[in-house]
């Protein structure tokens, strides 16, 4: 405590002192998804709020917003004819699933509206995606949003990721001709058959690769990353590389927007594979015995609107086997 | 008195959402390292008891009555949902949670520069922390939140001022008056530990 103590009088000791305070007492200002979440949640509570407090109007005041309403209709209307577009953009993809809040879309000057399951994305628009979602790409594979998150969809081959956290992924075997380019603030991502996640705001840029590899282009060069890798970075700045586990908390967020897999009249194998990209940890067989049992088993019914690992419990229950989490593997054996 | 705050009320409760934003902008940031000064919670609990008081508070902004600062208001808020979450760990058998368990499905991981401070480092930089708080929640609670605003939020004399309903000479006299006894009471601590009497 010696070091601490501060001096006893004058200008020095209140300089001291405001140092141990200022030490202390000072914090961080939270973190941008932090602060998007909070905002996103006490919004809608505000929201709900005022929409059960609203007190009954006057009849005078209903007819006024009547009028009003009418000329505001009438604006509307006109401003949303002038800025259809006069063709149809190309096709990115369309929503497979989203969580609460939504995704508001923007395209034109005067268009705006909330999209619904089963809407598609074209080239030109620009989301603000309030909940996470699911997006199916028209060129093959997924891409998971979450919320909080600004994007731009420049071409049916490029997103302009302006702020928030995204997670992209190509199975295996679908190797586009052109595959999606991500840009971001610090410089352009692009995938090599993989799963990998991006987050991005003005300032910094972090890229996690969970599967096969990805290309960073930046203004301090190109850095290729393999799966297990973080890159960071900044504009300008050079690009730190570090190792990081492909399965646990931090991917929680992708295997809860999981796409469904349909497992009917499908391999017990094939279920498991998913369910190991899903998880981003490998498959280990206990034995031979177990890998032939998975092999030939054919899975009927579904498990429909089951994350990864709640599914992999209830499958392998109906089955000879079942399965453990053994540090990053997930251990097939059979039951008895 | 506080006719700002009464005024952004009012706004919010006629569903402007630029007064919205204006207090979720102005009180989140504030509300979050109000917890995070008291409490060891991690990001996720920390993250609850906000966002529970916030919502608390747009729910009840009715109740906002203007007799104290908004942001005095909402830390009382803040202390219930702390002490709530506190009961409840209190009462929870001490066990580790599976790595994968729903619960922590939200958990979004944060864009954050890798740090390079030293573990010994920080676990001074907490020791002392932990030791000021003490030492702040000895004084009288007018020296805690005027010196609280002044070095851990950054608030100018002028807006403690406000908040705190004093005018600008007797908020100058109040900190000064807050630091001197912030140091008399450090001291007197100081000397103790040197002495072997307390813990710090």
């Amino acid at each position: 405590m010696n070091d601490r103590r501060p001096p006893e009088t004058g200008k020095e000791a209140d300089l001291s002192v405001e140092k141990i305070l200022s030490g202390a007492l000072m914090k961080s200002p939270p973190e941008f998804h932090f602060r998007e979440r909070l905002r996103n949640a006490v919004m809608r509570e505000w929201r709900a709020a005022l929409s059960e407090s609203r007190p009954a109007r006057s009849a005078m005041r209903r007819w006024w917003i009547g009028i009003a309403a009418a000329a505001g209709l009438a604006a509307v209307t006109l401003a949303a004819l002038l800025s259809i577009p006069v063709g149809e953009s190309a096709l990115f993809g369309s929503i497979a699933r989203l969580n609460d809040g939504g995704i508001e879309l923007r395209s034109g000057w005067f268009r705006y509206h909330t999209l619904q399951v089963g809407d598609v994305l074209r080239v030109g628009e620009r989301l603000t995606v309030h909940g996470s979602a699911l997006v199916t790409l028209s060129g093959g594979g997924t891409l998971r949003i979450g919320a909080g998150s600004n994007l731009y969809i420049a071409k049916a081959t490029e997103l302009s990721f302006e702020r928030g956290l995204i997670y992209l992924d190509m199975p295996p075997g679908l190797t586009p001709s052109n595959p999606l380019r991500v840009a971001t603030v610090a410089g352009i991502v692009e995938h090599l058959g993989t799963q990998y996640e991006v987050m991005s705001d003005a300032r910094a840029v972090r890229i996690r690769v969970r599967e096969g590899r990805v290309r960073f282009s930046g203004t301090s060069g190109v850095v290729d990353a393999a799966a297990g890798t973080e890159l960071l970075t900044m504009p300008d700045a050079p690009i730190s590389r570090q190792g990081i586990p492909t399965y646990g908390r931090d991917w929680l967020w992708t295997t809860a927007l999981a796409p469904d897999y349909d497992i009917e009249g499908r391999s017990l194998m094939g279920f498991l594979q998913w369910a190991s990209r899903e998880l981003g940890r490998p498959l280990d067989f206990a034995d031979t015995h177990s890998r032939d049992v998975a092999g030939r088993t054919i899975l009927h019914g579904s498990v429909r609107g089951q994350e990864p690992l709640d599914a992999l419990g209830n499958v392998l229950a109906t089955t000879t086997l079942t399965y453990e989490l053994r540090g990053a593997t997930i251990w097939v054996h059979s039951a008895r | 008195m506080y006719e700002e705050d009464r005024a952004l009320v009012a706004r919010m409760r006629a569903g402007d959402q630029r007064a919205f934003d204006e207090f979720v902008n102005c009180s989140a940031p504030r509300l979050t390292a109000f917890v995070a000064r008291r409490s060891a919670l991690d990001t996720a609990s920390l993250e609850d008891v906000v966002q529970s008081a916030l919502i608390k508070a747009v729910r009840n902004l009715a109740s906002y009555r203007g007799e104290a600062a908004l942001f005095t208001w909402l830390t009382e808020i803040c202390r219930h949902e702390l002490i709530d979450v506190q009961r409840k760990a209190a009462r929870r058998p001490a066990q580790v949670s599976l790595e994968e368990t729903a619960t922590a499905r939200l958990a979004v991981a944060e864009l954050r520069v890798p740090e390079h401070e030293e573990p010994a480092a920080t676990l001074e930089a907490a020791t002392r922390a932990a030791a000021v708080m003490q030492v702040l929640a000895s004084l009288p609670e007018r020296y805690f939140r005027a010196l609280e605003a002044k070095y851990g939020d950054g608030l100018s004399v002028d807006e403690i001022a406000r908040e705190l309903g004093l005018t600008m000479i007797a908020t100058q006299s109040l900190l000064a008056r807050a630091r001197d006894a912030f140091r008399e009471r450090w001291l007197e601590i100081a000397d103790q530990t040197h002495t072997g009497a307390s813990p710090l």
